[in-house]
């Protein structure tokens, strides 16, 4: 099935809120290329042609292109999905509205709870019931269901999500009831929720399943108006789609499992951290990523991405659940654009309100009259007012200071740098939860990893971030503006599956556990067997969510597939122990266990772009790459100092700086503080010791 | 060790302020994933906090907003019971004393003294609702000893070293040990867990530099609490309302009755009027009295700020005299502690409507609406207790929007219900629906929001317990709105529903397999005139089922026509006339 012949280039694109990314692998010219544009929002596809353009390559000598995007996360967030019908098990109607029930801002009177994607005159009951133990309470009524149907038909309904109780036990109603739609709304989107998750909870897998159906005729849409596209120019090879857990599938999948993809950005990224890992021998590192609003962590922990079950999109408050697993990351709402402002009592407050990109900061000169991270770093120095860009934006010192003294440094009685100096301080500290949302309260010391930077902000703030948690190694790698399209490239194809399986392991029979892993496993290999391209071998990973007998929330354990060859009931006990106390800092070797849902991933790994080495120059940096240098402030009692300037794009492979310094670069600068010592190592990234340079 | 405002810098407290609420955060995180029942993993029935080494408040985590004074208090009282100078590093102090911590004896509080140097800087703390402590089950108590093991204030663990004859001698008081010890590891885990990362602040930043930041964080808090007390016009406001009764006398009314004085930037909250303490286990310690003020106070000044701390108070005066309802003392029974209180909380809005009406909010359905069943479970053949619920009710209406529904009441924060897939997959029972009421929240210019009703089938024998209020005193309308609906239960057998109960508690109720009860849930007040809803308003809720045709005819004279999705104008033009010509005649 594998079209070698077709073409060499390995194009991976990923949208995202302002800028659409290129990263090119050319795998007969074993090089990379890079290329940008901003996101066309009315039409996206004009955002890849543009790259592409800009790039230099072309479509017809590609054999994959890898996809991500921002469409199915700004449909549900932007509310801009179908005219979606939920059914569900009768009595239950309503559980999509009801939620969990809890007011997390609970002193707020105002508070409001998460916004359903249907509404309820588009929610139907469905007369069935299952059992807890998947048995039939109450046989499907299907004339029911027909009827309904001819309903929906009649309203023009445009997708179905179909949630039954229990489902996860027997998908059989759900299979039914899907079939019945499908052939009376044969233009409909259905989606069925055991097809996206099989663990229990009713509520989320109903949100998970709406969720679906909402953005599922738009992301559709859209993918399909790619493959067209794609076709016009005639590309000869294959279209993969970047899913939320940082594996690819084919578009074929993305089109009816959409809500896989909401998070395929930030994922890419940390799949690229991941590949830079590997490079660089590294097995635990952070992925830190900065924008304008938001900063996000994920983790490489042993050389693999950590993941979770579920997330919650839209913020605790008002989340709408999502329940396929995705890359564990952590987001705080603090980015260039978090306003600085002071509430009663004189306390100052960095964030989450953003400028955004209108009016933006201050200093954009477009009428912003609030303060911003960026213009409190524009005010140390550390960004320069006529390279901002490249230099396609002038930035405004005056405006800046203007408001940073009106807003902040008078009403406290400190000085603009004092004031400047402290919101960036502020804005590292509130960052750096975000990496302990994923570390710490993972159980993870967060001071014995690398932090790999990217996002446009990022490097500017990292060392000061780093400080914050310990982190003596910071990377910024080449192009941080291009991360996710870079990250792309090094994606496997991947499948996860899971299956609630509640039993106690010390009564367990290993052939019923065994086969719901073959199960899984075969239908892992099978979607990868319909995969266009034949990866370079499967990879096999088996898991299982345990917890102790009472407990009720569980950690996901990895597990050997020898141990199961070994029946080896121990060795699963032992190595659940291990994780509740890596997680915890307890555990109950004596205690018995269950189990609770078996996971397993079935990815199929396909070449990775290669790892050259840059030839090494000396430790001195070229002369053409320093700028004249500038007065910058690293902290308000040592003031501004003579601080050199120097192009990243004219550093060599070898060269060493000590702090204080600013590397700059389209889109992006690296800020070296004073005790810092920055090596550019053999792959061009920006290897810096935090505090080394003493 | 305590800090001293005036020396924090502007930078360093922001820094700390965001440094202690991830504190809290990862004590939270940390117990409710260790958990082993399912009130604190699944419902988060618990709180976490940051006190200071005096006892005050630093930093509260999302729990139980009802729980506001309880860690802060008991904390106070472990000081003065054993002492500063008898607190060593290592040492985990433990009790359920119902009078101190103002609760029920359910709720088992851990408190542990971080020291820097050698001295006392502060205390991590956390209490967590035990499924069961012993006591009798299914029946109104009347005294304190009839509800469980009594803790007073000890060593649980003394320099690292855990005491296990107390251990031994909880394990052998409860009908759950294995869920006790494993709840009672996971305290431990979130208090030590709290340690670390408050220790890990104070070595970034300098212990004086952060105590001087956490007393500016206060002052911070006082400044705007006192700046939203300044807006409130000065003046003497009451109200009063009622609850059922006390699970005994059935029929008696208790009486609740607040008074409000507001001065300048001070407010003083006089409960000296809510009833004297009752006979049935509704009671609640003085403790959670403070608490009603507070609770009150905090959501009309300083409702979205964080951390919550002890700042919020120091411009509020509580008159709060011992052996009333909320300020029971021994041997009063406390196993209900957290329904009255509630009413209490909705009462003081009540009274400041006048003052600020674009502030307060109608009445909610102010209970838990939590029921449990008892029995043996046919899965395993052990003993179970279960909770059913908490099903999340109406909140009442403001004057710029609709009350939420079916969302936890104002005892609970971040407290979630329980999926019927998993209390299905545990226990013998099925749930045959949880919906909404439709027509339950309170008719007004702003409608209140929709309770739930919930049927739940007994698939094997079970008891059922209910101790459910506000029957009678229906969540109030304001500025012209209509009461919402009530809370309810009812049981079902061999088909029939019994119907006409007196009030929504039941005790030790049998219940067979196939037979059900019903639990519902209140509606929230209205606020101003329905007739001012806007009329498509009225059609929107109509056609979502929200509100029936036969309501919006009656209560907002808004009139559909035949196909019942639009407005009749020239009909509803008439029926709201008349409305208002029969209200005007009033």
């Amino acid at each position: 099935m594998d079209n070698l012949t077709a073409g060499h280039l390995r194009i991976a694109v990923d949208i995202g809120g302002t800028f659409t990314d290129l990263a090119a692998f050319d795998e007969a010219g074993r090089k990379i290329s890079f290329g940008k544009a901003l996101s066309t929002h009315h039409h996206l596809v004009e955002g890849i042609e543009s790259t592409v353009k800009g790039a230099g390559v072309s479509f017809k000598d590609a054999r994959l292109f890898l996809h991500g995007s921002t469409i199915a996360i700004n449909t549900l967030l932007e509310r801009t999905g179908a005219d979606t019908a939920l059914l569900i098990t009768q009595g239950f109607r309503d559980i999509y509205e009801i939620g969990r029930i809890n007011r997390p801002d609970a002193y707020n009177l105002f508070f409001k709870k998460h916004d359903p994607l249907v509404r309820r005159s588009s929610r139907y009951e469905v007369k069935e019931r299952l059992r807890a133990d998947g048995n039939v309470h109450r046989e499907l009524d299907e004339s029911d269901v027909e009827q309904l149907a001819d309903d929906l038909l009649a309203r023009g309904i445009e997708a179905v999500a179909i949630l039954l109780l229990h489902s996860y036990r027997n998908p059989a109603h759900e299979l039914r009831v899907k079939e019945i739609i499908q052939k009376k709304l044969p233009k409909a989107f259905v989606t069925a929720s055991h097809e996206l998750t099989q663990e229990y909870r009713e509520f989320e897998r109903a949100s998970t399943v709406a969720a679906n159906a909402y953005i599922g005729p738009r992301v559709e849409k859209y993918l399909g108006e790619i493959e067209t596209y794609l076709k016009k120019l005639d590309f000869p090879g294959t279209f993969y789609a970047v899913q939320s857990n940082g594996g690819l599938f084919p578009v074929s999948d993305a089109r009816v499992e959409c809500v896989r993809i909401l998070e395929s950005g930030p994922a890419a990224g940390v799949i690229g951290t991941q590949a830079i890992c590997a490079e660089l021998g590294l097995s635990d590192a952070i992925a830190f990523d900065m924008g304008g609003t938001t900063a996000k962590a994920g983790v490489i922990y042993n050389g693999k991405p950590l993941t979770s079950s579920s997330a919650l999109i839209g913020g605790y408050d008002r989340a709408l659940p999502i329940q396929v697993p995705m890359m564990d990351i952590f987001e705080v709402g603090t980015g260039g654009g978090s306003i600085a402002r002071l509430v009663e009592g004189n306390a100052l407050r960095v964030g989450p309100q953003s400028a955004g990109s209108q009016p933006g900061p201050a200093c954009y000169g477009q009428g912003g009259q609030n303060p911003t991270v960026t213009d409190a770093n524009l005010l140390l120095g550390r960004l320069d007012p006529a390279h901002f860009l490249g230099g396609q934006m002038k930035l405004d010192v005056a405006a800046a200071e203007k408001v940073m003294q009106e807003k902040i440094a008078g009403p406290l009685g400190i000085s603009v740098t004092q004031a400047a100096e402290g919101i960036v301080r502020i804005a590292a500290t509130a960052m750096s939860y975000a990496v302990k949302g994923v570390t710490t309260e993972r159980g993870l010391d967060a001071g014995a990893f690398s932090m790999v930077v990217y996002g446009g902000a990022g490097p500017l703030h990292a060392s000061a971030i780093a400080r914050e948690l310990g982190i003596r190694r910071v990377l910024v790698p080449s192009s941080p503006g291009h991360f996710s399209a870079y990250g792309m490239l090094f994606s496997d194809l991947r499948y996860d599956y899971v299956r609630s399986c509640f039993e106690r392991l010390a009564t367990v029979s290993f052939d019923r556990i065994e086969a719901l892993y073959q199960e899984m496993e075969e239908r892992g290999r099978a979607a990868i067997a319909k995969s266009a391209i034949e990866p370079d071998s499967i990879v096999i990973s088996r898991a299982a969510d345990m917890r102790y007998v009472g407990q009720e929330h569980a950690v996901t354990v990895d597990l050997e597939n020898a141990i199961f060859d070994r029946a080896d009931r121990a060795a699963i006990k032992s190595a659940f122990d291990a994780v509740h106390l890596q997680r915890y800092g307890t555990s109950a070797p004596n205690e018995p266990s269950d189990l609770v849902s078996l996971r397993i991933t079935v990815a199929g790994l396909m070449s990775k772009p290669p790892r050259e080495k840059l030839p090494m120059s000396g430790e001195k940096p070229p002369d053409e790459a320093l700028l004249a240098p500038r007065k910058v402030c690293f902290s308000a009692q040592a003031g501004f100092v003579d601080t050199p300037i120097y192009l990243r794009d004219k550093l060599q492979a070898g060269n060493r700086i000590h702090g204080p310094a600013l590397i700059e670069e389209h889109a992006s600068t690296t800020t070296l503080m004073p005790d810092d010592l920055l090596v550019v190592d053999a792959f061009g990234n920006l290897d810096i010791s935090v505090g080394g340079g003493k | 060790m305590s800090g001293n405002a005036a020396k924090a810098d502007p930078i360093t407290v922001e820094i700390v302020r965001n440094g202690v609420l991830s504190v809290t955060e990862e004590m939270k995180t940390n117990l409710m994933r260790t958990a082993y029942n399912m009130i604190i993993y699944e419902a988060l029935d618990f709180t976490v906090g940051l006190f200071t080494a005096t006892g005050e408040t630093v930093s509260i985590g999302l729990g139980l907003p009802m729980f506001i004074r309880g860690m802060s208090e008991t904390v106070k009282a472990k000081l003065a019971k054993i002492g500063p100078e008898n607190m060593q590093p290592g040492d985990i102090l433990i009790t359920n004393d119902s009078y101190t911590t103002g609760s029920h004896l359910n709720h088992v509080t851990l408190s542990l003294p971080i020291f820097h140097e050698g001295k006392l800087i502060a205390f991590t703390c956390c209490m967590a609702h035990w499924l069961d402590i012993g006591g009798s089950i299914g029946q109104v108590t009347t005294d304190i000893y009839s509800e469980g093991l009594q803790i007073p204030i000890m060593k649980l663990q003394r320099a690292g070293v855990l005491n296990e004859d107390l251990v031994d001698l909880i394990k052998m008081n409860v009908r759950l040990p294995d869920t006790a010890w494993g709840d009672l590891r996971a305290q431990i885990t979130a208090v030590t867990s709290g340690e670390r990362a408050f220790r890990s602040i104070v070595n970034r930043y300098g212990c004086d530099d952060v105590l001087n930041s956490i007393a500016a964080i206060m002052d911070q808090t006082e400044a705007e609490a006192r700046a939203n007390t300044r807006t409130i016009p000065d003046g003497v406001y009451e109200a009063e309302s009622f609850m059922d009764d006390d699970g005994l006398d059935i029929g008696t009314h208790i009486p609740i009755k607040v008074k409000v004085t507001v001065a300048g930037d001070e407010m003083t909250i006089d409960l000296s009027e809510v009833s004297h303490q009752v006979r049935g286990f509704y009671n609640s310690g003085i403790t959670t009295g403070f608490a009603c003020a507070q609770v009150a106070y905090k959501c009309l000044t300083t409702g979205t700020t964080y951390p919550v701390n002890d700042g919020s108070f120091r411009s509020l005066n509580v008159i709060m005299p011992p052996g009333r309802v909320i300020s029971a003392t021994r041997p009063a029974p406390m196993r209900w502690w957290m329904t009255f209180p509630m009413t209490v909380i909705d009462t003081i809005f009540k009274a400041l409507a006048p003052a600020i009406p674009d502030r307060v909010i109608a009445g909610h359905h102010a209970d838990l609406v939590t029921t449990t069943l008892h029995g043996i479970n046919p899965l395993d053949g052990r003993f179970f207790i279960a909770a059913v619920g908490p099903l999340g009710g109406g909140w009442g209406a403001k004057s710029t929007e609709d009350g939420v529904g079916v969302t936890v009441c104002i005892n609970d924060g971040d407290t979630h219900n329980s999926p019927s897939e998993q209390i299905e997959t545990k226990y013998p029972i099925l749930v045959e629906k949880y919906e909404l009421r439709q027509d339950s929240g309170g008719a007004g210019r702003h409608r209140g929001g929709l309770g739930a009703e919930c049927v739940v089938q007994a698939l094997a024998p079970i008891a059922f317990n209910s101790t459910i209020e506000r029957v009678h005193c229906k969540p109030w309308g304001l500025d012209g709105g209509l009461a919402g609906d009530g809370n309810l239960i009812d049981v079902r057998v061999n088909g029939e529903w019994r119907g006409k109960l007196p009030n929504a508690k039941m005790f030790t109720e049998r219940i067979r397999p196939g037979d059900a009860f019903m639990v519902r849930s209140g509606g929230g007040g209205g606020f101003g005139a329905p007739v001012e809803r806007p009329a498509d308003q009225v059609v929107f809720d109509v056609v979502e089922g929200y509100v029936s045709a036969e309501s919006a005819e009656r209560d907002y004279g808004v009139i559909l026509d035949a196909s019942g999705k639009k407005l009749d104008v020239g009909a509803t033009q008439a029926r709201r006339q008349t409305l208002v010509k029969s209200k005007a005649a009033e």
